[in-house]
């Protein structure tokens, strides 16, 4: 599965869009709605994991206790704005939603590099688990590109305005919270899958509004 | 949140949950008011239910109030709170609570959720199936099953991606068999069996998540067994292959049994008619008088030889003679041309012998018929009727031997053509058939010109001599019969009745009996039954008083005729008025018979009838 994701996003990710810019013969452009798929694709499978990674911990480590609502108000992404409904989704602009979305991605990729360093560490999951843990932040890498590589052609198809801005660094920082590690980790699965949801949502919606040709 | 204990449904549905919510219904009291449960169908708006517990004070409408982030926010039903899309936020945890009208809140912590994890979309809609093929042996089958998505999740606008799974059983089973899910809206099923009816339901859940939606309404899938087309081609198989093979046996037993069969499909050709006898005679059940008839009719007719003959073949060759031509040239000259004709120098196809029943009818009506020798008696006919006469005299010696010398030249299907010549002429059928009738006796006698000194000879002690004349036939013999036809009344009639001859018209009063030729006086008879001629002497039946005295019986005069006859043309042509030495005769009797049979006139001869001949 990885091995296919990294290959579809290689495509997405080497550039080939900028080798095909001149039209070149024989050179295999990729469309948008192409890219859109692959996109979408990883991030059904980060989600994938995320939900299954999430409720082995939940069900080996913390069994019985509700702990949504408690959770919910320490996630690090809580400052982002992000649309909570369908209709705030598609009110909202294309530019701004991708935007959202790279944001999202953004604010993930540090977390995730500690989580991964820390499910090293740490044998208590088992081994599928603790692949899928340690692929996490690689995937989420992988997928903040190829957003970035359709926010690329949709601005040069005209589709969306060039106002989105790069985004270096994340907004927001993760706070150290070491008071136990299981609970740390558990947060941080939680709030990446409400997140990894929010991804998908956001990108779905972008691409039956832009390329609405398959799968809409 | 699903802790109603005795309704067993919500417990299935509720250990359908994950695990957290699974843990929390344990811990949950099932005394207090609380949240049964809460389902969103499209990701935009949710209901909750609720139920009073052992509060049945509360359970009143309005009782409790559903407290959301401290706000009253959803539609009030029965023990049902929908939240619309105003009031609905995905991915913001939802903690609901019931708050009685003093302010009592009952609370559970297990009731917090957000809405994406309650999500259970509702079932495919127009669900149906097509079949895509059947196996060769109409066993198996495959179908492709078509639905659309339901039409509350928003799919087109990628708010909700949805994957499908598919279940399906025989009807009569318990078991549901499970394919992959997958997000398209059509799936094949494979291997189906022909004749049996499937039941074929559809579910759907969102993508990445585990709570699935509602069953569908089962289809039913059933293609019928078509054992005509089956049993058609069976028959139809058993059908060709019995055919061929009786065909097989038919030509085997036709190759095998070739002979037999044509045999019986072609039987060989049958024995000639006898030219001259009724065609009626010849049908069976009237072989008496053939019979009779082919046994001489009383004018010698056949004799013992004859019937040997006739005994070793079935079939019989028979003279054919024209009367026609007979009479039409040899009017004038009966005499000669009779007596040519017998000899079969002149007009030799006159005499040539038939064998073959496919000229019997080519021979003009004369002689041959039984009529005929009753009816009229023309010179002609004593010629043909002493033609018939077969062998007891030594002329038939000569045929015979003359037959079987021909006999092997001329092929069998034809028949020997045998001309009469050969032993006619040393036969007695050269003798003179016509006589001059000198005068006429009161009694009605009629007395031949004595033309002739006919040799006479008696019946048991000249039978040396009659060897001997017959050794030299013609000279004998004509001689005899010419002595006869001149000195008496030739009157040759072949008595068909076998008793002899009857004389005709006039000439029936003279009767001789079978066994005794009259002497050359008046008549010459030819007896049928005995071998030889017998110049009787005396004639039993003596009416007439032609009949020669004893004297006459045993001399032999010369001929003094006033015609004489031909005996037969040499190599040169020329006519021989003496009969050629004869060589040894063949034996009659002992072999082969039938090649004599030319000589003799023989008609149709059945099997029957050779039995008759028997001596």
């Amino acid at each position: 599965l990885r091995q296919e994701l990294l290959n579809a996003l290689r495509l997405t990710s080497v550039g080939a869009a900028s080798i095909c810019t001149n039209s070149q013969a024989g050179c295999h452009v990729i469309t948008l709605a192409n890219l859109f798929d692959r996109v979408i694709q990883h991030s059904a499978k980060i989600q994938s994991f995320t939900n299954y990674l999430h409720s082995e911990f939940e069900q080996y480590f913390l069994p019985g206790k509700n702990q949504i609502g408690r959770v919910s108000r320490n996630c690090h992404t809580s400052t982002i704005l992000t649309p909570n409904g369908k209709e705030n989704a598609q009110s909202m602009a294309r530019e701004e939603l991708t935007e959202v979305i790279l944001k999202l991605l953004l604010a993930w990729r540090d977390p995730l590099w500690q989580f991964h360093q820390s499910m090293a560490h740490h044998h208590d999951f088992n081994n599928f688990s603790s692949n899928k843990a340690l692929e996490m932040s690689d995937m989420v890498h992988e997928l903040r590109k190829g957003v970035e590589k359709v926010s690329e052609k949709m601005q040069k198809l005209g589709i969306i305005s060039n106002s989105i801005r790069r985004l270096a660094s994340p907004e927001t920082s993760v706070q150290n919270d070491s008071e136990q590690h299981l609970m740390k980790d558990y947060d941080l699965l939680y709030c990446f899958r409400r997140d990894s949801n929010k991804v998908q949502n956001y990108l779905m919606i972008l691409k039956c509004r832009i390329v609405p040709e398959y799968g809409c | 949140m699903c802790v109603d204990v005795p309704r067993l449904q919500r417990l299935e549905r509720c250990l359908q949950y994950p695990s957290f919510e699974r843990a929390v219904f344990l811990f949950t009291t099932p005394h207090e008011p609380h949240f049964t449960q809460c389902i969103s169908r499209d990701q935009e708006t949710f209901r909750c239910w609720w139920s009073p517990g052992s509060f049945h004070n509360l359970s009143s409408p309005g009782a409790l109030r559903v407290f959301y982030l401290k706000k009253d926010n959803c539609f009030k039903l029965h023990l049902e709170c929908f939240f619309d899309m105003n009031h609905t936020s995905v991915w913001i945890p939802y903690c609901m609570q019931l708050r009685s009208q003093d302010n009592v809140t009952y609370f559970n912590e297990g009731d917090c959720f957000t809405v994406e994890n309650i999500v259970r979309p509702d079932p495919p809609v127009s669900l149906n199936w097509t079949l895509l093929n059947i196996s060769p042996s109409w066993l198996s089958y495959d179908i492709m099953v078509n639905w659309d998505p339901p039409p509350s999740a928003d799919v087109g606008a990628g708010w909700m991606r949805v994957e499908y799974e598919i279940q399906y059983r025989e009807r009569n089973k318990t078991n549901w068999e499970t394919l992959e899910m997958q997000q398209h809206t059509q799936q094949t099923i494979y291997g189906l069996s022909v004749g049996k009816e499937y039941e074929v339901k559809i579910r759907c859940r969102m993508l990445a998540f585990t709570k699935f939606g509602q069953f569908s309404d089962s289809i039913f899938v059933q293609v019928p067994e078509i054992p005509s087309i089956e049993s058609t081609v069976q028959l139809t198989l058993a059908l060709v292959f019995g055919t061929v093979g009786i065909f097989v046996l038919v030509l085997l037993i036709v190759l095998s049994q070739q002979h037999r069969l044509m045999m019986v499909l072609l039987p060989p050709v049958p024995a000639p008619k006898i030219k001259g006898i009724d065609p009626e005679l010849l049908k069976k059940g009237k072989l008496d008088e053939l019979n009779f008839i082919l046994s001489g009719g009383g004018v010698g007719g056949l004799s013992t030889c004859a019937r040997d003959f006739y005994q070793d073949e079935p079939w019989v060759e028979f003279i054919e003679v024209d009367p026609e031509d007979a009479d039409a040239s040899n009017k004038e000259d009966n005499q000669d041309s009779d007596t040519q004709r017998l000899l079969g120098l002149l007009q030799p196809t006159n005499h040539h012998m038939n064998v073959g029943g496919s000229s019997a009818n080519s021979f003009p009506n004369g002689a041959w018929h039984t009529s005929s020798y009753n009816s009229h008696l023309s010179n002609q006919d004593t010629l043909m009727l002493m033609a018939t006469l077969l062998p007891g005299q030594p002329e038939d010696d000569k045929a015979c031997f003359d037959v079987v010398e021909r006999d092997p030249t001329k092929g069998r299907d034809k028949g020997p053509v045998i001309q009469a010549q050969s032993g006619r002429p040393q036969t007695w059928v050269n003798t003179d058939f016509y006589a001059q009738v000198s005068n006429v006796m009161p009694s009605g006698g009629v007395v031949l010109s004595p033309g002739q000194q006919l040799k006479i000879e008696s019946a048991p002690a000249n039978e040396e001599e009659l060897q001997n004349k017959a050794k030299d036939p013609k000279e004998g013999e004509d001689a005899e019969e010419k002595t006869q036809s001149e000195q008496q009344f030739q009157l040759l009639v072949v008595d068909p009745e076998g008793s002899g001859y009857a004389a005709e018209s006039s000439g029936r009063q003279i009767n001789t009996p079978p066994g005794s030729p009259t002497p050359g006086e008046g008549y010459q008879t030819i007896h049928p039954q005995p071998a030889e001629i017998k110049p009787a002497a005396t004639a039993e039946n003596n009416q007439s008083s032609y009949i020669l005295p004893d004297s006459l019986q045993t001399q032999v005069f010369a001929p003094v005729a006033d015609y004489t006859v031909v005996h037969g043309l040499d190599n040169q042509h020329s006519v021989l008025l003496d009969p050629p030495p004869q060589q040894s005769p063949p034996p009659c009797r002992p072999q082969h018979p039938l090649k004599a049979l030319p000589a003799m006139p023989v008609g149709y001869v059945t099997p029957e009838l050779l039995g008759n001949f028997s001596p």
